[in-house]
């Protein structure tokens, strides 16, 4: 290959150009923000002001808690939902397979407001179908919108119904880009499906696993439409309010942008250090 | 006129070089064959003459205007490609006249260009059809007319062939012969097969390891080698190897005896200075430099493990009593049903320990 | 041989029964949502259970039409998602061109980068994004807000970058040598071979456009001005509201969306399985 340096960059040149405009510039400027008082006029510059403000802010801490207590709960349950509909449906044995596979994808293509307004009316208290349906089988009412813990509850199976079958399509290609003789090859040597699973299928999917973690943590840190429309702004009492609802709150509804910037500074650093030990753990071992 | 003219030519892909200064002078009308085993950098010589590689030292000439710094498609050159690199999405027709279109040449005689090029290659009844459609050999004869409709003082093949099978090969040899003969372009090929190297070329370039072995004429190469190297590449079944050593000199030549066989010796003729007595050789015979007894210098016995029919001629697979493989070719009506046969050695090449030819 | 199969049989239905019910589940919101848009609102707030569609669909969305302009939403939000998978194709891909095929300085400063900014939260750039684009440029409540910050897209780059760089050399080569200018290559020799490429990564923009729901709320939020979802989220949650005209919004902003996916499943898996867009 010549080198084309003018050529390249030409063609890279609008894209770099947005870059640097919406991503670069934003950045650097979020940084800058965190450290200045912006509920005076003009903005000044006190570097210990928001910071100082988050770490004795029991509304930060709140936030903090309710994300990564999604997080913990939420991401692993989804991935290894996903796992099981993948490999179930990547099954010899399965008949039908375009109809499994179209209730199990197409929540992927529901937007984030209308399956909120799905889900609130589907769980709300006195006329939603969930309730009739468990009074019907002789359980009981539950409140999912007025106590805490039915309200986690709700938006982590919200979440977990809109992106399972989207981490089930990625699973799903991972394994059938594994060739297939691997597992002729195991079976001549009699080698049980489930100990095939364990170790073939997983161990040669670690990359795609945890591609699929890294983007299921990323997007669940930054958790807003489902306690915004779902549990009512974070309901109740904050029980359900997220470090993306608290930024909302703080930078769009308060419009103190530099504690905003702050509590997304916080995201940023969580995100990049989970990812981190993410990496850590599945490392190539060697 | 369409010289194509290398000086000093270096290609080096970060520290590492792979090509370690090249000179070739071909000559205006002349069929040049780079030839040698993969990675011996044929291809990327004549992808720096296509301008598609840049050349890191030395120059190259095209009828005698320096190019290390023009375009590829200012250069009079046109390159036939190893897989086609047809444009799958488009038409016989489209993929002849791309080129032509997207440079804004007149419609007209792009038009005139397509039709003679799909004339001379026969494939006027194929011009709507898409790539996909096309046999290997109709492919490659599109991917040659991509590069007639250009009208180019030199042609670039690089192994063109290799994507064919044995009977195709031969076929499409044949018309790039024709080719050339009709079109009197200058053409420069690269293979890895020594056949179509023979058969094609004006003369060949023998590379190795990114350095010139030889260049001469098919023959030439065949008949008189410079070195270990190009007498084992060109040949097939390829040149026989048999250790031995100087042991004296006579009015003839040098007398060298056949390693763990004593008796086993020959003479040979040597126009420069002689190793000196006791220095380590290499003797060289072709399969069908081996005669049968009394025919030459000496005789030898060996051992037959196959035989291999071909027909008029046979092949015999066969080892040397001191271990060393040797293949004698055979008039079919002459192959021995023993285990054992003596052979003599009619004609043979000496070599020095670093390979070089002693002649 | 007879014991294989009975066995297969066996692993076959027990396969079924666990993934029968899994999957009416799974379809039961959307099952709903499409119940709901039929029922009358005081259907809705019924004691009893309703499984079955009604046919309440059309007076629904006219109470929703009442309640917010629908129609006029549904039209930017097209045109907004339209323009933007175009622009967004043709940008993503010229800059994967530019990485799959030439070796340039700085090149991997740059790929560096774009992965260095898959790991990275939206939320980081949300705030002085906002500020830019509303108060430095003046640009809240315009299409310009609406489509070109979210043009930087990392993952539909890398996307295209390894579409690109999967074909063959010497097809680009062949086109160099005959004087082709290179943006002509691009236009005419890559994007053609991409297509199935660049259909999946525009299906995946567009929904992603259609879809989009936080900046369009923080950057649009004048009547005039608002996409379908962000004028379907600001009724939730009134309290004097049709919910059955919510339900009607619901199901126009995916009935059109699960048919596309039906239609184009292909491409869609493709992109999403190649992690073309989050």
């Amino acid at each position: 290959m010549r080198n084309r340096n003018a050529t390249a960059y030409r063609f890279l040149a609008p894209y770099l150009l947005i870059f640097s405009v919406f991503w670069v510039w934003p950045i650097i400027s979020s940084f800058m923000i965190s450290f200045q008082a912006t509920r005076t006029v003009p903005w000044r510059f006190a570097p210990g002001f928001n910071w100082g403000r988050l770490i004795g802010d029991p509304a930060f801490f709140n936030a903090v808690k309710n994300t990564l207590l999604i997080l913990v709960i939420q991401v692993p349950v989804m991935i290894a939902l996903a796992m099981v509909m993948a490999v179930l449906l990547n099954s010899p044995l399965l008949k039908a397979r375009g109809l499994y596979r179209f209730a199990f994808f197409a929540p992927v293509v529901v937007g984030e407001v209308a399956y909120s307004a799905v889900f609130r009316l589907m769980f709300s208290l006195d006329f939603g179908i969930v309730n009739k349906l468990l009074n019907s089988i002789g359980l009981p009412k539950i409140d999912w919108f007025s106590n805490v813990t039915p309200a986690m509850a709700l938006i982590m199976i919200a979440v977990t119904w809109r992106w399972a079958g989207y981490n089930a399509i990625i699973l799903l290609a991972g394994m059938q880009s594994i060739p297939e003789d691997v597992y002729e090859a195991a079976t001549l040597d009699r080698v049980s499906k489930l100990k095939q699973f364990f170790h073939i299928t997983l161990p040669l999917l670690k990359p795609v696993i945890v591609f699929c973690l890294v983007l299921s943590i990323i997007g669940t840190m930054q958790l807003f439409t489902e306690p915004f429309l779902i549990t009512e702004r974070g309901g109740p009492g904050g029980g359900t309010e997220t470090l993306g609802l608290l930024l909302y709150r703080q930078g769009f509804r308060s419009l103190n942008f530099g504690y905003a910037s702050a509590v997304a500074y916080t995201m940023a650093a969580l995100a990049i250090a989970i990812t981190l030990v993410q990496l850590w753990l599945t490392r190539e071992k060697q | 006129m369409a010289t194509v003219t290398l000086s000093n030519v270096v290609k080096r892909f970060g520290a590492f070089e792979v090509v370690h200064g090249a000179n070739i002078d071909i000559k205006h009308g002349e069929f040049v064959v780079f030839v040698g085993p993969s990675g011996c950098g044929k291809s990327t010589l004549l992808r720096m003459i296509a301008g598609l590689e840049d050349i890191s030292g030395g120059e190259i000439a095209i009828g005698g205007k320096l190019v290390n710094d023009v375009e590829p498609a200012d250069r009079g050159i046109a390159m036939v490609f190893q897989s086609y690199a047809l444009y799958p999405h488009m038409s016989v027709e489209q993929n002849l006249s791309f080129g032509l279109r997207m440079t804004g040449n007149p419609k007209a005689d792009t038009d005139r260009r397509v039709k003679r090029a799909a004339e001379i290659l026969r494939i006027s009844e194929l011009m709507d059809r898409r790539p996909r459609k096309l046999s290997g050999g109709q492919r490659q004869r599109v991917a040659i007319g991509r590069a007639i409709v250009r009208e180019p003082q030199v042609f670039l093949f690089d192994e063109p062939l290799s994507n064919l099978d044995a009977e195709l090969r031969v076929q499409m040899r044949v018309e790039i012969s024709r080719l050339h003969k009709e079109l009197g372009a200058t053409m420069i090929y690269v293979t890895h097969d020594q056949t179509e190297a023979m058969t094609l070329a004006d003369r060949i370039v023998v590379l190795r390891a990114g350095h010139i072995e030889q260049i001469g004429r098919p023959l030439d190469l065949y008949d008189d080698p410079d070195n270990l190297f190009v007498a084992g590449f060109v040949g097939s079944p390829k040149m026989n190897f048999i250790k031995a050593q100087i042991v004296g000199q006579d009015a003839r030549g040098v007398v060298v005896e056949l390693a763990g066989q004593e008796k086993t010796r020959i003479t040979q003729p040597l126009a420069g200075a002689a190793p000196e007595v006791g220095s380590k050789v290499i003797v060289g015979v072709r399969p069908e430099h081996f005669g049968s007894a009394g025919e030459g210098d000496t005789d030898l016995v060996v051992a037959i493990d196959v035989v291999e029919h071909l027909g008029g001629t046979s092949f015999l697979y066969a080892r040397t009593a001191h271990g060393e493989d040797v293949v004698i070719q055979r008039d079919a009506a002459k192959v021995p049903t023993t285990s054992e046969v003596t052979v003599s050695i009619r004609k043979s090449y000496l070599f020095d320990e670093k390979g070089l030819r002693l002649r | 041989m007879s014991s294989l199969s009975s066995a297969r049989l066996r692993r076959s239905i027990a396969l079924h029964l666990f993934l029968t019910p899994l999957a009416l589940i799974w379809l039961f919101p959307l099952w709903m949502m499409v119940v709901f848009s039929t029922m009358p609102d005081n259907g809705i707030f019924s004691p009893g259970i309703e499984l079955l569609p009604h046919g309440n669909f059309v007076d629904n969305f006219n109470n929703l039409q009442r309640d917010t302009n629908f129609v006029g939403a549904i039209g930017i939000s097209v045109s907004v998602a339209v323009t933007y998978t175009f622009l967004s194709v043709l940008l993503t891909s010229m800059a994967g061109w530019a990485l799959a095929r030439y070796q340039f300085f700085g090149k991997g400063v740059v790929v560096g980068i774009i992965f260095g900014t898959i790991t990275l939260p939206y939320a980081v750039v949300l705030i002085p994004q906002f500020i830019m684009v509303a108060r430095d440029f003046q640009l809240a409540n315009t299409w310009v807000a609406l489509i070109v910050p979210p043009l930087f897209n990392s993952l539909g780059v890398l996307f295209m970058r390894q579409s690109f760089s999967m074909m063959p050399d010497d097809l680009f080569d062949a086109a160099r040598v005959e004087g082709v200018k290179e943006w002509r290559i691009f236009l005419f020799v890559a994007l053609p071979l991409a297509r199935p490429m660049l259909a999946a990564l525009a299906i995946i923009l567009f929904l992603a456009s259609w879809n989009n729901y936080l900046w369009p709320l923080l950057i649009n939020s004048q009547p005039g001005s608002m996409t379908a979802p962000v004028a379907l989220g600001t009724l939730i949650g009134l309290t004097k509201v049709s919910w059955g005209g919510i339900m009607a919004g619901a199901v126009m902003l995916t009935v059109p969306m699960l048919i596309v996916f039906v239609l184009l499943q292909r491409h869609f898996i493709a992109g999403i399985a190649a992690g073309a867009v989050k």
